[in-house]
């Protein structure tokens, strides 16, 4: 029995805590960090160009991060088609909701496990996921040609790198019921703020509910933000500068369109605050409501509640005809890209590759019902077809998309709400702008 | 020599077979050296999911870390100063979330116990009840979620869709989207998502109650009103010590429920504190949302200490 092993309790308890420690601090790893006043945070690892994609066939897998899980069966189709032209590769779909999505895909898809091949919301995520070194650059390659240059501005770099290639292109206005504007009397759309406030007042007249607002739900209530400001304040940087400190919230265009929004509570929905899209694609494909402030991206969901009318797009002018510059809002973003990070890179540059060709891409846009940016797509799908013509008009690229920082994009929205629920455009600005000056410190 | 640690006890440290302890209690340990090898396991998972990313909250909270970039810069207190004295989002959330936890600790409490007293005999009927009230336990925040949001709908929902039915409409309410009102309702949710399980609890509770405690408050002539009073709340202290504390801990945490609710992110009126912290992080603030996670971290265990010390004074052993 002497010769039984003793321990000391004390001496295994230490050794047990120094080994917990050690790990633990083993185990921290993170960013390095340095002193104060040793220069600014350092962006991710510089950009990564791929060489131009090479003729041979694609092999081995490729996930495919993306938020859209209504267009599965799509990429599922064009999966099939993929792996037929490519048998010894393929393509899974790892699908995340779209709010899950850009609150989580930069730091799932950092390490190149998942999303080989994946996608970006144009705007903060894109912007930090290209500060993260997370884009291989996609300048050299030559299917990038496929695409239209204005349209995929929105994938570059500060330096003007392409790095990804916005893929859907839609409209973030309202979208109408034109059945029931015709009904109503309605043959033309109204081309200032008075025939705009007019136009509802007709179809109030009606019966109906002029605008189906979703004030209850952030992310689709700020959609009506983009046309209320285009031509309020029609530059490229209109909320950019709010972010950077350049304009504010208070100032007298952004009151003044607090005070059209507080014009337009009237047209919505009864106690639209507190509304979520989903009733409201089915109060609009019921035919109860005339407009939908959301967007394009609703127009294939209202079909499959069973709208059987004409479909068009409609934007606000909230100036004098003579003043608008714009008619319309689009946006382009589901920016693919390749990751810098992991394996499986050239089956992945093939798979972005095969999307880009115009019959892919035909195939993706009649199928989900969403413009494409690629150009020489033969849209079949009618409500591609109907509203084809936007492509040619005089749209802005989604402001709202402009902020960088959620919280600020979060509080200037939260303003057209709150003034909706009855807060004076003043008081509105003013808290909204609290939030700015202290989110940009 | 040993191969292994050896004592180093003082000479006259006992050796051979372990004697007793004073208080006549063997030491187990002294059994065999093994023993202490049997909580490694659960020590190398508690260190792994909990020591280390709590040690790496610390050593985020005091950086400036945007959550990829490889550096960081460290800020000192910067952080929490700003939390406490320059960050009206994390105010407000902090609001919202201490008018939340009151509602839902007061009426989940309350709701369940009373569900409890009038459950606690194995009736058939009472069982069934049982099953009926702790139903929504069972459910998935998001599925609960979904269904309240359906019935908070101010245009087509079912409480504003009954009101009008009825003629009162004058009570019909924007719910969620009435700035005044919406954390409310979210904590009426809560209440009814919980209350079957707190239920349970209080039921464990009642049944340990002996009975002849009441038997002799009959033949004192207590009324039930006096038997509930002065039986039934002392000797069920420790079960309401825990609904509370769980409850507590549960309301700071409600996040999925609220996220259903109210969308990601959520607007100001229902944003609470996890939802704060969640919303640092998708904003690629990691420094910033891991003080937030130490204040909210700090927050709960001194509410749930206070909770504690209030319900152990008032306990018939206090």
């Amino acid at each position: 029995m002497s010769d039984t092993p003793k321990i000391d309790r004390r001496r295994f308890l230490h050794g047990l805590g120094a080994l917990g420690v050690g790990g633990a601090l083993t185990a921290c790893v993170g960013p390095t960090i340095t002193s104060r006043g040793a220069g600014g945070t350092a962006a991710g690892s510089a950009a990564q160009l791929l060489p131009p994609v090479n003729s041979s066939k694609a092999t081995g897998p490729v996930s495919f991060a993306h938020w859209r899980a209504e267009d599965k069966a799509v990429f599922d189709t064009l999966i099939a088609s993929f792996r037929k032209a490519n048998p010894q590769a393929d393509v899974t779909q790892d699908i995340a909701p779209s709010n899950d999505y850009q609150s989580t895909a930069l730091q799932k898809i950092k390490g190149g496990k998942i999303g080989t091949a994946f996608t970006a919301f144009r705007g903060a995520q894109f912007v930090n996921m290209n500060k993260a070194g997370l884009y291989a650059g996609l300048g050299a390659q030559p299917f990038v040609d496929n695409y239209f240059a204005e349209l995929i501005k929105t994938g570059q770099a500060d330096t003007r790198a392409q790095m990804g290639l916005p893929y859907q292109l839609v409209f973030n206005m309202p979208i109408y019921n034109e059945a029931a504007f015709e009904a109503a009397g309605v043959s033309s759309l109204p081309k200032d703020w008075d025939g705009f406030l007019a136009l509802c007042e007709t179809l109030k007249g009606k019966g109906l509910t002029p605008i189906a607002w979703p004030g209850g739900e952030p992310a689709n209530s700020g959609q009506l933000i983009n046309s209320m400001v285009m031509n309020n304040m029609p530059t490229d940087t209109a909320f950019a500068d709010i972010e950077a400190g350049t304009r504010k919230v208070t100032d007298d265009w952004f009151i003044a369109t607090l005070k059209q929004y507080q014009q337009l509570a009237p047209f919505f929905e009864a106690n639209s605050t507190g509304t979520s899209s989903e009733p409201l694609q089915q109060l609009f494909a019921s035919g109860k409501a005339a407009m939908l402030a959301t967007g394009s991206f609703h127009i294939s969901a209202v079909r499959k509640l069973g709208a059987k009318f004409p479909i068009g797009l409609v934007a606000p002018i909230t100036v004098d005809a003579a003043k608008a510059k714009y008619e319309g809002i689009y946006n382009a973003t589901f920016i693919l890209g390749v990751n810098s990070a992991g394996k499986g890179q050239d089956a992945a540059l093939k798979w972005v590759q095969f999307l880009s060709d115009p019959v892919n891409a035909a195939v993706y846009a009649n199928g989900t019902a969403q413009h494409v940016t690629v150009k020489n797509v033969e849209y079949t799908n009618a409500d591609l077809k109907h509203n084809a013509a936007w492509l040619e008009k005089k749209t802005m690229l989604a402001p709202r998309f402009q902020f960088n920082n959620l919280d600020i994009r979060a509080a200037v929205e939260a303003a057209c709400v709150a003034v909706v629920g009855g807060t004076s455009p003043d008081q509105a600005a003013a808290q909204a702008q609290g939030v700015v000056d202290q989110k940009r410190k | 020599m040993s191969t292994t640690l050896t004592s180093e006890r003082p000479p006259e440290a006992p050796t051979g077979p372990e004697p007793e302890r004073p208080d006549g209690r063997r030491n187990p340990m002294a059994a065999h050296p093994a023993l202490w090898l049997f909580p490694v396991p659960a020590l190398v998972l508690y260190i792994t999911f909990f020591v280390i990313p709590t040690i790496q909250g610390v050593v985020y909270s005091v950086t400036d870390w945007d959550g990829f970039s490889p550096t960081a810069q460290f800020v000192g207190v910067d952080n929490f100063v700003k939390i406490f004295t320059g960050d009206d989002l994390f105010r407000n959330a902090l609001g919202n979330n201490l008018k939340f936890m009151l509602v839902v600790v007061v009426f989940q409490t309350v709701f369940s116990l009373a569900l409890a007293v009038f459950l606690t005999k194995n009736s058939k009927s009472s069982v069934a009840l049982r099953s009926v009230f702790f139903f929504p336990t069972i459910l998935s925040s998001v599925s609960v979620a979904f269904i309240w949001k359906f019935v908070y709908d101010p245009n087509f929902g079912l409480v504003n869709s009954v009101l009008g039915a009825v003629g009162l409409d004058r009570f019909q309410s924007a719910f969620l989207g009435n700035d005044g009102q919406a954390i409310y309702w979210v904590a009426l949710t809560q209440v009814w998502f919980h209350v079957g399980q707190m239920m349970i609890i209080f039921i464990a509770g009642l049944q340990q109650i002996p009975q002849e405690l009441y038997e002799s408050a009959q033949t004192d002539g207590a009324s039930r009103w006096q038997q509930f009073r002065h039986v039934t709340l002392p000797m069920v202290a420790p079960a309401t010590a825990v609904v509370m504390a769980y409850t507590t801990v549960q309301s700071f945490k409600a996040f999925d429920l609220i996220l259903g609710l109210g969308g990601n992110p959520p607007k100001g009126s229902l944003d609470i504190l996890s939802t704060r912290i969640y919303s640092g992080f998708a904003n690629s603030q990691f420094g910033y949302a891991a003080a937030e996670s130490l204040v909210f971290m700090a927050l709960i265990a001194a509410i749930t200490w206070i909770q504690r010390r209030a319900v152990k004074a008032s306990s018939p052993d206090a």
